[in-house]
């Protein structure tokens, strides 16, 4: 049986390339990402620097084992995918073979053990091919998380003998999970079809594909209902679930979509006779037209569910931040100098914001344990008068006025830590301790916003002179804001903003670390769908090589066999690509709904950008491949095929 | 399990002993989709292949041929009726029993060859015994090969062949099990007429020397005319029967049943 898998395998390795490709692209890819994510555990911090920046440092290193564990689990989830769709199209393929098998005496268990066996040697091969793959993909990743600044410079992820047994775990493990279902349906062809020329089992939507596709596909729709009630993080969770759920209800189903599709080109383009040839090619080939489709559903649905996601949650805290401010401009300076510019003429209020360098220690007791932490960031010195007429904020305990003398407000950042009234906070400001008592709390924020506000005054002067201010004014009435913003201007602030540009820039702060991890994963997911659809494509095409032998016989050029290819193929894009953007859409509306709940109005960013790019490149990358393997699969005189038989 | 050893169980299980019947179908009707649009590809047909003879089966295109080939060899499920191989009912056997069959009571050969393309000539002939968990060693593979002709062949892949070739190593795959019941679906309707003529010769040997039952269908009154009987079916009945054929005998009744 064994000879058989390696005989197959040798025969047909088109079928398997595809296969090989994502299965070592996995292995490698989880092998470097745990190494990496080992490594992160115990952060190096490199000497000499503030706390502040330590602080960074290992946020960043979190910020890096969020990646490489989103890496690992992406990378599992479309290599099994990428695995199974690429086994699925092959036991179509080779119905007639199977079922040769099991006329010639070949149980069903054998069958099975032909396909598991089969994709053992490809689980094996992968994994050898991911372990070398594997140390260039841990630098590669080392350097991006380098680049993208989440990792000191002079990180280094030291590679370990178990990365192998993780790589070749991970790789067979994949290959044995993708074929798992195909083994399962080839068990059930019945010897019979081997005498047929096609098969009456082509039906594609068989009661099990049926089944499965619906089911996820309630399970999309269930997250969706579900994200639009939920906080935003839930959002965020289910809007990746959502991508992913509805990408495999999509591929299970766009079966259906595909006549549709064929209906659609014979509507756009009735006339033409091989557009007419490639719709019939189209709605005989549901299989091998799915088996196109899947990846690039994957591929859309993931590229545009998460920026669309992380775009609009960028754009709700824009419009929140904005929102939350009474004022106009907002000018950036040091504490000092902030301190000039309520006499500037026009300025009715400014509220200084210094972002302090102070230690706030905040003691927990947990089942009678007390932990202590100490906070360094997001320390900002207000007067509470002015922070109260520019901020359109309702505490969620406590007031505003009561920020006087020895107080402190725990800021957005801090409000799921449930630091109650009362509680006494030990302050380091310079080297001087002192006490502040908590007098109230601010509401939740989509940003992370600030940990505590601090009275300006019970801070000493050379506290809060240097530290970097934003200010923020709203000018007297009957002011024009331009006219002020250029006197403050003149005044020797080079930083006034509008207060609209100031929230859109703070977002896109906020967001930066997403976007890069973003970034990350879809250059991943991209590299994975494109190793899938070339795949797919390459298998289709060779294996037409007598149905375009036929079509060349039959009065065909061999370009025009070669054009015909490229259009169904192309509409097969556009199927994928399609159906991708439902799932994205549907991951919208999820994230649409949960930033209504958050902040009363809703906010969604739709990545029109990216949409074009991926739908372009994806009908591209399509239509060069077909183009490329119905040229090769032309080369020999179509004589020769029509006639051979085996 | 060997021929004899299957004609025992035929015995032990109670069935009438069918020594003398290889193929044995008992008002076998087979219906193709359900209720009023159902269609009889066999009705009531009732038909007994003797061990150790050669049958052809004839009839119009649609007339049910290939499905009582079906039908007969296990790979079809008929819809009334019973069937009887190498003395076994078979007619509602469970997918393993049906299994072991093929493995070692039947044999087939169609004209589309139907050999594994990954696989040389010899290790196609060799398959169905390894997948049965027999140990054939590589002599008696090449004996076998050698025997339809194909010595020299043995490390071929079947593209690497003819026609006629191909077909003569899936006579050989057959062969090696020594099946009680070879089935062949127009075994030369692909083949130029020197092949047909040595795959005929070939299929007589396993008759007479061997004693295997051969069932054929066929539409080659000349092909039809090398079995023992032949066998005319149109509109899913047998309507006629001829022992001891020659060509002109066939040609005249296909003639009549087809105008």
């Amino acid at each position: 049986m064994f000879l058989m898998s390696f005989g197959t395998f040798r025969e047909r390795w088109e079928l398997f390339v595809g296969a090989i490709l994502s299965v070592a692209v996995g292995a490698a890819l989880v092998q470097a990402s745990t190494l990496v994510l080992v490594a992160t555990g115990s952060p190096r911090i490199p000497p000499g620097l503030s706390r502040k920046a330590e602080d960074g440092v290992r946020e960043g290193f979190v910020g890096a084992a969020t990646v490489m564990g989103m890496t690992a689990f992406l990378a599992v989830f479309l290599a099994v995918f990428v695995v199974g769709s690429t086994f699925a199209f092959t036991v179509a393929q080779r119905r007639r073979d199977l079922a040769l098998l099991r006329l010639t005496g070949g149980s069903r268990g054998q069958v099975r053990v032909l396909l598991l066996s089969e994709s053992l040697l490809l689980g094996v091969v992968g994994s050898a091919v991911g372990v070398p793959l594997g140390v260039v993909a841990k630098y590669a990743h080392t350097r991006l998380l380098v680049g993208i600044g989440l990792l000191p410079e002079g990180f280094h992820a030291p590679w370990r003998l178990w990365a192998v047994v993780v790589a070749a775990v991970v790789g067979v493990g994949v290959a044995l999970a993708g074929v798992f279902t195909a083994s399962l349906r080839a068990a059930r062809i019945r010897p019979l079809e081997a005498l047929r020329e096609t098969g009456a089992a082509a039906r594609v939507m068989t009661a099990s594909r049926w089944l499965v596709g619906l089911s996820f596909a309630a399970c999309t729709i269930a997250m969706v209902v579900w994200a639009r009630g939920a906080n935003l993080i839930g959002a965020m969770m289910a809007a990746l679930g959502i991508s992913l759920c509805g990408a495999v209800a999509m591929s299970l189903l766009s079966p259906l979509v595909v006549p549709f599709t064929a209906w659609l080109c014979g509507v756009l383009a009735p006339t033409g006779t091989l557009v007419g040839l490639a719709v019939a090619e189209l709605r005989d080939g549901v299989r091998r037209s799915a088996a196109t489709a899947s990846p690039l559903i994957v591929l859309v649905s993931l590229l545009l569910g998460l920026a669309g996601t992380f775009g609009s949650l960028a754009a709700a805290g824009g419009e929140e931040a904005q929102r939350s401010v009474d004022a106009q401009l907002v000018v950036d300076s040091t504490g000092e100098e902030a301190e000039r510019l309520a006499g500037v003429e026009g300025v009715a209020v400014a509220s200084r914001q210094n972002a302090v360098d102070v230690t706030i220690t905040v003691e927990t007791t947990r089942g009678g344990r007390v932990t202590t932490r100490d906070y360094y960031a997001g320390i900002v010195a207000v007067d509470a008068v002015d922070y109260a007429r520019t901020h359109v904020v309702t505490p969620s305990f406590g007031s505003l006025e009561a920020l006087t003398g020895d107080a402190v407000i725990t800021g957005p950042a801090r409000h799921a830590d449930r630091i109650e009234a009362g509680r006494v906070l030990a302050v380091d400001a310079g080297g001087r301790s002192s006490r502040l008592t908590v007098v109230g709390g601010l509401p939740e924020t989509l940003e992370t916003g600030d940990s505590f506000l601090v009275p300006r005054r019970a801070l000493p002067r050379e506290v809060w002179a240097g530290a970097p201010t934003e200010t923020v004014v709203r000018v007297a009435p009957g002011q024009d804001p331009d006219v002020v913003a250029e006197r403050i201007g003149r005044a020797g602030f080079d930083r006034v903003r509008t207060v609209a540009d100031w929230a859109v820039a703070r977002a896109e702060t906020a967001q930066d670390g997403n976007v890069k991890i973003l970034t990350v994963l879809m250059g991943l997911a991209g590299l994975y769908a494109l190793m899938a659809v070339v795949n797919a494509v390459v298998v289709a095409g060779t294996e037409r090589r007598r149905a375009f032998a036929v079509a060349r016989v039959t009065g065909l050029t061999r370009a025009q066999v070669v054009r015909t290819a490229v259009v169904e193929a192309v509409a097969v894009a556009v199927v994928g690509v399609g159906c991708g953007c439902v799932v994205a859409g549907a991951g919208l509306i999820g994230i649409g709904g949960a930033v209504r709940r958050a902040i009363g109005v809703t906010v969604v960013a739709v990545p029109w950008t990216l949409l074009v790019v991926v739908a372009l490149g994806s009908v591209v990358v399509v239509a060069v491949t077909s183009a490329i393997t119905a040229v090769v699969a032309t080369r020999r005189p179509p004589v020769s095929l029509v006639a051979a038989r085996e | 399990m060997s021929r004899d050893q299957h004609r025992a169980a035929g015995v032990r299980s109670g069935t009438p002993f069918a020594a003398r019947s290889a193929v044995e179908l008992r008002r076998v009707t087979r219906v193709f989709g359900s209720g009023n649009a159902g269609v009889a590809a066999l009705d009531d047909v009732s038909l007994s292949c003797p061990t150790g003879s050669w049958t052809a089966i004839m009839g119009p295109s649609g007339s049910g041929k290939s499905t009582l080939l079906h039908c007969a060899a296990g790979l079809d499920r008929v819809t009334r009726g019973q069937v009887l191989l190498a003395g076994n009912d078979i007619t509602a056997a469970p997918d393993d029993v049906l299994t072991a069959l093929r493995r070692h009571t039947i044999g087939f050969v169609f004209q589309g060859f139907n050999l594994i393309g990954s696989l040389t000539a010899e290790q196609n002939v060799a398959f169905p015994a390894k997948l049965a968990g027999a140990r054939v060693s590589r002599d008696e593979v090449r004996r076998v090969l050698a025997g339809v002709g194909l010595a020299d062949r043995a490390r071929h892949r079947p593209r690497e062949l003819s026609g006629g070739q191909q077909q003569r190593v899936a006579l050989a795959r057959a062969m090696l099990s020594r099946p009680a019941v070879l089935f062949a679906d127009e075994p030369t309707g692909a083949l130029d007429s020197g092949s047909a003529r040595t795959v005929l010769e070939l299929l007589r040997t396993m008759v007479t020397a061997a004693g295997q039952s051969v069932v054929m269908v066929t539409h080659d009154p000349a092909v039809a005319a090398r079995a023992d009987a032949v066998v005319f079916l149109a509109d899913g009945r047998i309507v006629d029967r001829v022992d001891a054929p020659t060509v002109r005998d066939v040609a005249e009744r296909l003639a009549r049943w087809e105008g």
